[in-house]
């Protein structure tokens, strides 16, 4: 099921301290996989959102319906990790308002034991599942990149003195990739940890000196895992590549990409006060036409690496989750509201890549054609019941049999020519060889198809002719 | 509670001779407010983008202060008088019901003039207001943001709009606009949208004269503004206006007159020369998107003609030798390509469009061209050309005086109307092509392999839209032939993995093409029949064509399989038309192939009835399906039961030459 929508699940984290400080009040209530929003101004103004997964993690593991890093894990990573050994790319997005609990579900508390997040839980399964492999014609290899997208740039956490703009670029046979980022060769758990400790420290001193924070920036860790087969009886290797990336979304509250301070992204019909969105304004009004009406139009792209990275995700053969960071505080509602909105949307998020077909009308009336003829031949066979009772049951043989015991005289004669009315049907029916000599066909059939059916309505039609002269004539 | 300020601005009337004004304060003092007045500005505008994240609004806090400070002293030089203009101070409340800013209430009635003492102290007041109005709004305090906004308004209410006031009275129009509109109160905020913009209108009509900006009340004369910076400022609080009411009227759903008033905006941008070259014409490229969309091709025609003249403001890209020097010239050099080569892609989509709907307009029932409605069409056209010389005229149109005659001309290149006959849509493809060059001179394949594509996809549309004009089906075959050239070698060569997608699409579409190629090499075959013999050539010809039409189809709904191979138990929503489409055409190409052999025969007819029975049986287990292919559906149920009697007179046939 290749272009399986995005599977969505939101998680609630519970108070901070700050939350705590302020005597904040909950306002999400989860039941099954239905999240409840309720306006702390309006009581009685709650929403209600479906996701596939809903998860309670505002209380402690003692609460029977608490949804532990393990729980999250083997509801989404595991599942996205059996898609990449099938050879699928996968990719698990997160999302939500700083603070929210993102870093937590995705990467958790290194070091303390049932805390870790899907990263390292995935990475951690990873070579479980490869020592576990007893096939000894498979090899595996795993390599990874890290990266961080800011404000259009592309930076590698991985090889930090790589200071320049790396560029995301296609190819047409390797696909999507970003030129010059790094790739290191992995053999343990350990080996990605590394590695991924020293990037975020790369993405944290750089937000330092830049004077920005990693909360305005997209974070994305690429696992490439090839599994190799060997055919010891042909000596053949066939290989099999899947990358798994999972991406830390920038705080959806520094979604307004001018990057002003104190711009948040509310629920509503909020006004943009720049005019260096008007391009985002105008964008929106060409969309919303593009959708309604299948026409054509192109809208240039206004965040470009940003929709380079969903096309990889969501444009190719690829399964990808998203976990939405929910806080559980009154005084984050509209931002709450707004991250619950996004992942609903979420859920239908595909690319966009529709099949535009052409009107088959020439099709349909040629077919249409063609199912009269039969019918007629049939009816005019007196076969007419025939065809009711064959549609009724399915397969009525008694009746096919008949048809094809008809067996009378080949006649190659022509005189139903003469029936005007009937022309298509008779045209059809020429008498044929096989193997025609085209040149002796009759030439006043007006429609396209005439030619083709006189050719391929040929066979078995001899018998029925003579019947149909006999009871037309 | 009521509102009160909505009481307020119904007071002007209360007329108080007041003989003193800031005349009570020094020089010295005057000069005091001044300062701290910049300073605020200041504080606001620059500073504050400086403030750390965990204290995000310090600037502001402290550039309120500053402006509490102002508000005092003006106040307290004042005291005794304008005793019900009070209220900033006691000012919690909040507003239990909307007040609405009707029209009859623009500031046109009675009330102090804006020049004398009274209205004067008025719009001072008025100002520092509004300016912590705006910084309340801006640190997220919006109910006492509003409250000092309506102060302003309360201010304001007691005098007529002149020169002296009327930027103030667009201002607080416009940050109430904005406030409402946060607060889903879309039609509030449209309110006081729509009275700014009559209000403009009016005093434009009725006076005009370059009027004096909010900061001149605090400024001291040696840095007082040009005539022409004051005009500059109150035309961008305009501009404002206009930009603010387009995104009002889409939130309200109002798309036609959202696109109008940013096209108001665009066209604001260019008369009064604020705007970026490469980011307006980018805006204007989109712009025309959305009035292709509506099959308005005379404005999509505009914005693109002026999108194109004014990104060349910007200049030439640097050469790539020079942008190897330094990354400042490579980025720049990438940027202007980059949106350059997006103009020519709009550009593309409205030829693709004018085209189509062309083509939507002349084709019969079979997709031929339908000369009587062709005959029809052509004789409207006198009308049609009337009308858009006079739409022409009435329209919005961008451009200054040295821009006009370039887009004009740029304009003339490329009809807006649908062409009628070959010659007409030969000049738009040629137009549509020549993008296309463009286009793909940035988005080449190696590196964007995503837009490449999608600009050949278009450049096959285009071949697809002119070819329907074609009357020459040798020619016209030909024309099909170049689609398959440059569809066929990138959809096979492509990374199956990554662009799934996209190789869907040209597997379709290469599928459409060569069962075109076959239709139209029938009917070459049918017209020869009379005179001439047909050979074996034409039958492996047709035979090929055939193959290949329904190898594609079968590419297509192989790639929705799993990696082993597995055929979907369940056909997403996006496929789910496609693919049972394209079963339903499999199954008619492989009726159509011609063989002498009978076991060959057979054997396709078998190919034919399974893909029917796929079709009839899915929408048998996924009964919701039928709805997308009503037609199909029924005509593969009649083929399901008729295609059996076909078979079995083969079959009695080779029993019995056997």
């Amino acid at each position: 099921m290749a272009g399986a929508s995005v599977k969505v699940a939101v998680r609630v984290r519970p108070f901070n301290s700050r939350e705590i400080g302020k005597e904040s009040k909950c306002i999400i209530q989860m039941s099954g996989n239905t999240t409840t929003i309720i306006n702390p101004k309006q009581a009685k103004d709650n929403k209600s959102f479906n996701f596939d997964y809903s998860y309670w993690s505002h209380t402690t593991p003692e609460d029977s319906n608490y949804a532990s890093q393990m729980k999250v894990y083997k509801d989404i990573g595991e599942e996205m990790l059996l898609h990449a050994f099938e050879g699928y790319n996968v990719c698990i997005f997160a999302y939500g308002q700083t603070g929210a609990g993102k870093s937590y579900t995705m990467m958790g508390k290194q070091d303390v034991k049932d805390q870790q997040g899907i990263i390292p839980l995935l990475c951690e399964d990873i070579f479980v599942k490869i020592s576990d492999n007893t096939d000894n014609s498979m090899s595996y290899s795993v390599e990874v990149s890290y990266m961080e997208i800011y404000c259009e740039r592309v930076r590698d956490l991985l090889n930090p003195k790589n200071k320049g703009n790396l560029r995301v670029r296609e190819h047409p046979l390797m696909g999507p990739y970003v030129e010059d980022l790094s790739k290191l060769a992995v053999t343990s758990y350990n080996d990605i940890q590394d590695l991924m400790d020293s990037g975020n420290k790369a993405r944290t001193v750089a937000a330092t000196n830049m004077n920005e924070t990693s909360s305005r920036s997209h974070a994305v860790f690429n696992i490439i895992f090839t599994q190799k087969r060997h055919d010891a009886d042909t000596d053949n290797t066939s290989e099999k590549v899947s990358k798994i990336s999972l991406v830390d979304l920038a705080g959806s509250e520094r979604a307004d990409s001018t990057g002003a301070k104190g711009t948040r992204l509310k629920e509503g019909a909020n006004i943009n006060k720049s005019l260096t969105t008007l391009g985002k304004v105008i964008s929106a009004l060409a969309e919303v036409n593009k959708k309604k009406k299948k026409v054509e139009s192109f809208i240039p792209y206004r965040d470009s690496v940003l929709t380079w990275l969903l096309r990889e995700n969501l444009g190719g053969n690829s399964r990808t989750a998203m976990v939405a960071a929910l806080s559980p505080a009154d005084i984050n509602y509209d931002e709450t509201l707004s991250t619950l909105r996004y992942a609903d949307r979420a859920k239908q998020i595909r690319c966009n890549a529709v099949i535009n077909e052409d009107p088959n009308n020439r099709l349909v009336r040629e077919l249409k054609d063609e199912v009269s003829r039969l019918k007629d031949l049939l009816y005019a066979q007196g076969l007419g019941d025939i065809i009711e009772t064959y549609r009724a049951t399915g397969a009525d043989i008694e009746g096919l049999k008949y048809v094809s015991d008809c067996k009378n005289n080949n006649n190659k004669d022509q005189a139903v020519n003469q029936r005007g009315d009937l022309s298509t049907v008779t045209n059809a029916m020429t008498g044929m060889s096989p193997s025609p000599s085209l040149s002796a066909l009759s030439s006043r059939a007006g429609s396209i198809t005439s030619l083709h059916d006189r050719i391929m309505f040929s066979p078995g039609s001899e018998e029925a002719i003579e019947r149909l002269k006999v009871n037309t004539g | 509670m009521a509102y009160k300020d909505a009481d307020c601005r119904k007071t002007p009337k209360k007329k108080k001779k007041k003989k003193t004004n800031m005349a009570s304060l020094s020089s010295d003092e005057w000069r005091a407010i001044c300062d701290k007045f910049t300073n605020a500005q200041n504080l606001t505008d620059v500073e504050s983008r400086n403030d750390p994240e965990n204290d995000l609004f310090r600037s502001k806090y402290k550039a309120r202060e500053l402006l509490r400070e102002i508000y005092c002293s003006l106040k307290s030089f004042e005291a005794g008088e304008g005793d019900e203009d009070g209220g900033a101070e006691s000012s919690e409340q909040r507003a239990a019901e909307p007040p609405v800013d009707g029209q009859r209430e623009d500031g046109f009635g009675e009330g102090f003039s804006g020049d004398s003492p009274a209205g004067l102290r008025a719009a001072k007041l008025g100002a520092v207001e509004y300016y912590l109005g705006v910084n309340h709004v801006d640190t997220e305090e919006l109910s006492a943001g509003q409250e000092h906004l309506m102060n302003c308004m309360k201010q304001l209410g007691r005098c007529r709009v002149t020169s002296e006031n009327v930027s103030l009275f667009i201002h607080v129009r416009n940050q109430l606009g904005i406030l409402w509109a946060g607060r889903d109160e879309t039609e509030t905020a449209q309110g006081f949208l729509e009275t700014a913009e009559s209000i403009y209108q009016r005093y434009m009509k009725e006076d005009g004269s370059p009027p004096t900006d909010m900061t001149e009340y605090f400024t001291s004369e040696e840095k007082l503004p040009t005539h022409q910076e004051r005009t500059k400022r109150f035309e961008l609080a305009y501009t404002h206006t206009m930009y603010y009411l387009a995104q009002v009227y889409q939130n309200l759903g109002e798309t036609e007159r959202a696109a109008t008033y940013c096209h108001t905006t665009l066209q604001r941008q260019l008369q009064l020369n604020q705007f970026s070259p490469m980011e307006w014409a980018l805006n204007a490229a989109t712009l025309s998107q959305y009035y292709i969309t509506k099959g308005r091709y005379m404005e999509g025609r505009h914005c693109l003609s002026a999108a194109t003249v004014i990104s060349g403001l910007a200049g030439e890209a640097p050469s790539e030798a020079v942008a190897q020097e330094s990354e400042t010239e490579s980025d720049r050099r990438e940027q202007l390509r980059q949106k350059r080569a997006e103009i020519a892609r709009c550009w593309i989509k409205y030829c693709l469009n004018v085209l189509q709907d062309s083509k939507k307009l002349l084709e019969d029932n079979i997709g031929e061209l339908d000369t009587d409605r062709q005959e029809e069409l052509k004789r409207a056209r006198r009308q049609e050309e009337e009308d858009e010389e006079k739409g022409r005229k009435s329209a919005l149109l961008f451009g200054s005086e040295d821009t006009f005659d370039s887009i004009a001309s740029l304009e003339e290149k490329v009809c807006c109307l649908s062409p009628l006959d070959f010659t007409e849509a030969r000049g738009v493809f040629l137009v549509g092509q020549n993008y296309v060059k463009q286009a793909k001179e940035y988005f080449q394949m190696d590196g964007y392999v995503t837009d490449h594509i999608e600009i050949l996809q278009d450049h096959s549309a285009l071949f697809r839209g002119l070819a329907f004009f074609e009357e020459d089906l040798e020619r016209r075959c030909k024309m099909h032939k170049r689609r398959v050239d440059m569809l066929e070698p990138i959809c096979n060569d492509l990374n199956a993995q990554y662009y799934l997608l996209i190789r869907r699409q040209l597997m379709f579409e290469l599928a459409e093409i060569y069962n075109e190629m076959m239709d139209l090499k029938l009917t070459l075959a049918n017209r020869q029949a009379d005179t001439q013999s047909l050979d074996n050539h034409t039958i492996k010809k047709f035979n090929s064509l055939c193959s290949a039409s329904a190898k594609y189809f079968q590419m297509f709904l192989d790639s929705l399989c799993s990696p082993e191979g597995k055929v979907p138990e369940h056909l997403e929503e996006e496929v789910l038309r496609p693919a049972l489409v394209a079963r339903f055409r499999v199954a008619r190409l492989h009726s159509r192939l011609i063989s002498p052999l009978l076991s060959a025969q057979l054997d396709n007819l078998n190919k034919s009835l399974e893909n029917y029975k796929y079709v009839a049986e899915y929408c048998e287990t996924h009964p919701e399906a039928a709805a997308a292919v009503e037609t199909e559906l029924e005509l593969s149920k009649e083929m399901v039961g008729l295609l059996p009697l076909k078979i079995n007179r083969l079959k009695a046939k080779m029993a019995t030459n056997n």
